[in-house]
C-alpha cells in the first residue's frame, strides 16, 4: 500500500509511476495530476467541508456523532459513507438521545438532514433536539461533577495510587467549533437554527397509501418508499457528485428511527419465521450501497430486543458498519446491584468497521457504562477494583469468565507487537467479531491519549482462564 | 387507580389470562370514562352486545357506541348493513369517527384482532388511532384518544406481545393470589423513566373498582429456618480486626511510591542532605589514580 500519509489510501494508484525522460535529473518519476473527481477521502480539499475531519489513522473522512465520548470510542468519529446502528434499550429511553445528538450535530455543523420515522413526525423530532452548549458552561458542569466524586474516589483509590494519575476519558470541550460539540438535553434547540438548516423528513403514515394491499414484493413497501426517497434526495441535492455545478460540498446525515419495528410494516419483531424476513436485510444492503457512493452518514436505531429470530440480528450486525448496543438497568436486577449504582446502563460496542485498513481501531476499554445526568449524557469506563464482586453479579462465586477465542485478536492495536499470523490471516476479509466483556477484574484506563505505556499493563489473554 | 390508567392516553394494554380475567376491568374503565362524559366506542369481537352491555345502567349504555363484529364477522348476512371490509375497516372507521374531542375506544379484544389481521398492520392501525392528528405534546392529555385493548396473554407468543407492549403507554398485567386480583401497572411516559406499580383490587358488580390491601403471605412457608450466622473470625489464630488506634495509623500511612506532599518537600528542600552523603572508594591494585585529565594533550 503506498504510504500516503493523510491523503487517501489507494487513491494514488501505482500508475503514477511514469518513467518519462524529464529535464530535471533528480528523479524520473512524475507525479500524476490531482484527480478531478471529488470522491477522494482525506485529501486536503475535502477537509473544507464543515464539521468533518480526516481520521489520523486511516485517512477516512469522519463526522462527529454528537457525543465526543462516543467519537473517541469509535476511533475519532463516524466515517462518511457508513452506517451506525444503535441497538435500542428495552424501554427506548436512551437510544432516542443518541439519535437526537446525531441530528443536532448535523444542524450545528451545517449539514443537510434526512429524518425518517414511522412513529413520530420528523418536524416534531427536530423540535425536540438539544441545544448546543457554549464552552465555558460545559466546563462548569464538569467541575461540579468532579467535586462531588472526588471524595469518594479518594478512599477507593488509596491502594491503586497509580490510576489517579491516568487521564480521564472525557476530553474537555472542543474549543474550535469544527468537530464535536456538547449539548444540553434540558434545553431545546433554538428555532432559528432549525429554520436555517436544510432538512428532509419522511414520515411513513403519510407516505403509505391508505388501502391495505398485500404486495408480494421482496421489500416491504415502507422500506421501498424510504429507499426511493433517500435515493431521490441524494441525487437531487448532489451528494453523490452528480451535480458538478454545486460548488460547496456538504454531508447528508440520515437518521432512521425504530427500523424493523412493526410500525414500518415489518413483522420481524412479531414472528420467528416470517415470509418477509429478508426485507430488512435487503434494505440495509441497498442502503449501504447508496451511502458508499455518496457523501452521507447514517444512524439507525433498531429494537433488536424485539426481534425474535437471532439469526436476523447477526445478519443485521454484519450488514451495518458500526454497531453500538445500549442496555439500560431499568427493570432488571442490575438496578439494585451496588456495582452499578452510579450508572444507568451499559454500552456495548459490538462492531467497528475496518475501512481501508488491516487492523481494527478499537479502544482498550471494553467495560463501558453510561449515565444520564440532568443535562448531559456521559459515557465512562467502569472502573472497579478486583476486590469486589465481578460484574456477573454472582457474589458467592467470583469466578473469572474466560475470554473467548476472539479476544486475543482484539487486543491487538497499532502499538503492540505483531499478532500471531494465523489469527491475523483469518481476519483479513471480515469485520470485527463482537467484543465480549471479559469481566476479569482489570482496572482499565479509558480510551484516552496513549501516553502511559507502562500503565497499560495488558495481561496476556489466557492468563486468567480458569482451567476447565 | 382507574384515573391514573386513563390519564396518560394512548394505548392502554390489559393483559389477562384464564385465571384472572380482564373484561371486568375493561368494563370498569369504560364505565369510568363514560361517566366523565366522553365518547366511548366499543368494538366487540368476542362477546355479544347484550353480554357486554349487561351490568351497565341506562345512562352509560346510552353513551356507549357499540360496533359489533361478533354477530357477523365475515359479513355473510346483508352486505352493507354490518361493518363492511372486516375488522381493519372497522378500526379505520373508528379513527375517523373519533377525530373530534376526547374519546375512548375499547377493543374487546385485541387477541381476536391479532388472529385476523397481520401483526404489523394492527400495530400501524393502533398507532394511527392513538396518535390522532394533533401533536401529542401540544394538546392536553384530556383531549387525546385513548385506546383500551384487552389481550389474552396465553394466546400469543413473545413476538406479538413484545410488539404491542412497545407500542403501549400503559400496560396492566393481571395476576393475583388466593382469590385476590392484582394489577401490575407499567407506565411509560414519553421521555421519562417507566414506573411500576402494583395494586390489589376487586371489581364490584356494578363495575366500580375497589382497592384492596395486599393479602398477607401466610400461606407460603419459609423455606429455610433462619440459621444463626457463624462468625468465621472467632477461632482463628491470627487477628483480623483492627483496633481504632491501628486503623488511624493505617490511614495516615503514606505509601512508598506515593508522591505526597512530604516527599515533594523533602526533594525540594535544598542542601541539607548533601552534607551527609559520603563516597567510599577503595582503589585496588590496577587502578590508576592519576589526577590529570587525559584529554589535556589532545590537539583539538
Amino acid at each position: 500500500m503506498a504510504a500516503a500519509g493523510t491523503c487517501g489510501t489507494g487513491t494514488r494508484s501505482t500508475g503514477s509511476v511514469v518513467a518519462a525522460a524529464s529535464t530535471n535529473n533528480v528523479t524520473s518519476f512524475q507525479r500524476r495530476g490531482p484527480r478531478a473527481s471529488g470522491a477522494d477521502s482525506g485529501c486536503s480539499r475535502l477537509v473544507s467541508i464543515a464539521g468533518t475531519r480526516p481520521s489520523v489513522r486511516n485517512g477516512q473522512l469522519l463526522v462527529s456523532t454528537g457525543l465526543p465520548a462516543l467519537d473517541q470510542l469509535l476511533g475519532g468519529g463516524l466515517a462518511v459513507g457508513t452506517v451506525l446502528l444503535i441497538e435500542e434499550d428495552k424501554y427506548n429511553i436512551y437510544s432516542p438521545l443518541l439519535f437526537k445528538y446525531f441530528l443536532a450535530e448535523g444542524i450545528v455543523s451545517g449539514h443537510a438532514l434526512l429524518v425518517a420515522s414511522a412513529k413520530e413526525d420528523p418536524a416534531d423530532i427536530l423540535q425536540k433536539l438539544p441545544a448546543p452548549l457554549i464552552d465555558d458552561s460545559y466546563k462548569k458542569e464538569c467541575d461540579e461533577d468532579v467535586c462531588s466524586h472526588k471524595t469518594e474516589s479518594d478512599i477507593k483509590m488509596k491502594i491503586a495510587w497509580r490510576y489517579q494519575l491516568l487521564p480521564k476519558m472525557e476530553a474537555g470541550p472542543v474549543s474550535s467549533s469544527r468537530f464535536g460539540h456538547y449539548y444540553d438535553i434540558s434545553k431545546r434547540i433554538p428555532q432559528e437554527l432549525i429554520e436555517t438548516s436544510k432538512w428532509h423528513g419522511f414520515f411513513l403514515p403519510e407516505k403509505i397509501s391508505s388501502t391495505f394491499n398485500a404486495e408480494p414484493c421482496s421489500l416491504t413497501s415502507g422500506y421501498m418508499k424510504l429507499l426511493q426517497f433517500i435515493q431521490n434526495i441524494i441525487y437531487e441535492e448532489g451528494f453523490d457528485g452528480s451535480n458538478p455545478q454545486k460548488k460547496q460540498k456538504n454531508i447528508l446525515r440520515i437518521g432512521i428511527q425504530n427500523l424493523g419495528s412493526p410500525l414500518w410494516g415489518d413483522d420481524i419483531c412479531c414472528t420467528e419465521n416470517s415470509d418477509t424476513s429478508h426485507s430488512l436485510t435487503k434494505f440495509l444492503y441497498i442502503l449501504r450501497g447508496l451511502l458508499r457512493s455518496s457523501l452521507s452518514a447514517c444512524i439507525i436505531t433498531m429494537p433488536t430486543h424485539l426481534i425474535q429470530n437471532k439469526a436476523v440480528i447477526a445478519r443485521v450486525t454484519n450488514l451495518s458498519d458500526t454497531v453500538v448496543g445500549l442496555e439500560s438497568f431499568i427493570g432488571s436486577e442490575k438496578e439494585t446491584n451496588p456495582l452499578y449504582k452510579d450508572y444507568h446502563g451499559l454500552i456495548h460496542i459490538r462492531q467497528i468497521p475496518r475501512l481501508n485498513n488491516l487492523i481494527y481501531d478499537i479502544s482498550d476499554v471494553k467495560d463501558l457504562a453510561f449515565k444520564l445526568k440532568k443535562k448531559l449524557f456521559t459515557i465512562e469506563a467502569r472502573i472497579w477494583s478486583g476486590l469486589s464482586f465481578p460484574p456477573s453479579g454472582d457474589p458467592l462465586n467470583p469466578g473469572i469468565e474466560p475470554p473467548s477465542p476472539a479476544t486475543p485478536i482484539l487486543q491487538v492495536d497499532s502499538s503492540t507487537t505483531e499478532p500471531s499470523a494465523t489469527a491475523f490471516a483469518s481476519r483479513l476479509v471480515r469485520h470485527c467479531e463482537p467484543l465480549k466483556q471479559t469481566g476479569s477484574g482489570r482496572i482499565r484506563q479509558a480510551a484516552g491519549p496513549r501516553l502511559w505505556h507502562d500503565g497499560r499493563r495488558q495481561e496476556a489473554p489466557g492468563l486468567l482462564v480458569t482451567p476447565p | 387507580m382507574l384515573e391514573s390508567l386513563l390519564a396518560l392516553g394512548g394505548l392502554v394494554l390489559l393483559r389477562d389470562s384464564v385465571e384472572w380475567e380482564g373484561r371486568s376491568l375493561l368494563k370498569a374503565l369504560v364505565k369510568k370514562s363514560a361517566l366523565c362524559g366522553e365518547q366511548v366506542h366499543v368494538l366487540g369481537c368476542e362477546v355479544s352486545e347484550e353480554e357486554f352491555r349487561e351490568g351497565f345502567d341506562s345512562s352509560i349504555n346510552s353513551r356507549l357506541v357499540y360496533h359489533d363484529l361478533f354477530r357477523d364477522p365475515l359479513s355473510w348476512s346483508k352486505p352493507g348493513k354490518a361493518l363492511p371490509g372486516g375488522p381493519l375497516e372497522a378500526l379505520r372507521a373508528l379513527d375517523k369517527k373519533t377525530s373530534s374531542g376526547p374519546a375512548t375506544i375499547a377493543l374487546d379484544s385485541l387477541s381476536w384482532l391479532l388472529h385476523h389481521l397481520p401483526c404489523p398492520t394492527l400495530c400501524q392501525t393502533l398507532h394511527a388511532l392513538s396518535r390522532q392528528d394533533s401533536c401529542p405534546g401540544d394538546s392536553p392529555p384530556g383531549e387525546q384518544v385513548r385506546v383500551l385493548g384487552l389481550l389474552h396473554e396465553e394466546l400469543h407468543g413473545p413476538g406479538p406481545l413484545g410488539a404491542l407492549s412497545s407500542l403501549a403507554q400503559t400496560e396492566v398485567t393481571l395476576s393475583g393470589t388466593m382469590g385476590q386480583a392484582s394489577a401490575h401497572i407499567l407506565y411509560r411516559r414519553p421521555r421519562q423513566h417507566p414506573t411500576h406499580q402494583t395494586q390489589w383490587f376487586s371489581i364490584l358488580p356494578d363495575f366500580s373498582l375497589e382497592l384492596q390491601v395486599e393479602p398477607p403471605l401466610e400461606s407460603q412457608p419459609r423455606s429455610d429456618p433462619h440459621t444463626p450466622s457463624v462468625d468465621p473470625t472467632t477461632h482463628l489464630t491470627f487477628n483480623l480486626h483492627l483496633s481504632k488506634k491501628e486503623r488511624e495509623v493505617k490511614d495516615s500511612l503514606t505509601l512508598p511510591f506515593q508522591f505526597s506532599l512530604e516527599k515533594q518537600q523533602a526533594l525540594l528542600r535544598p542542601g541539607l542532605s548533601q552534607a551527609t552523603s559520603h563516597i567510599f572508594y577503595e582503589p585496588d591494585a590496577y587502578d590508576d589514580l592519576d589526577q590529570e585529565d587525559p584529554d589535556d594533550d589532545l590537539d583539538v
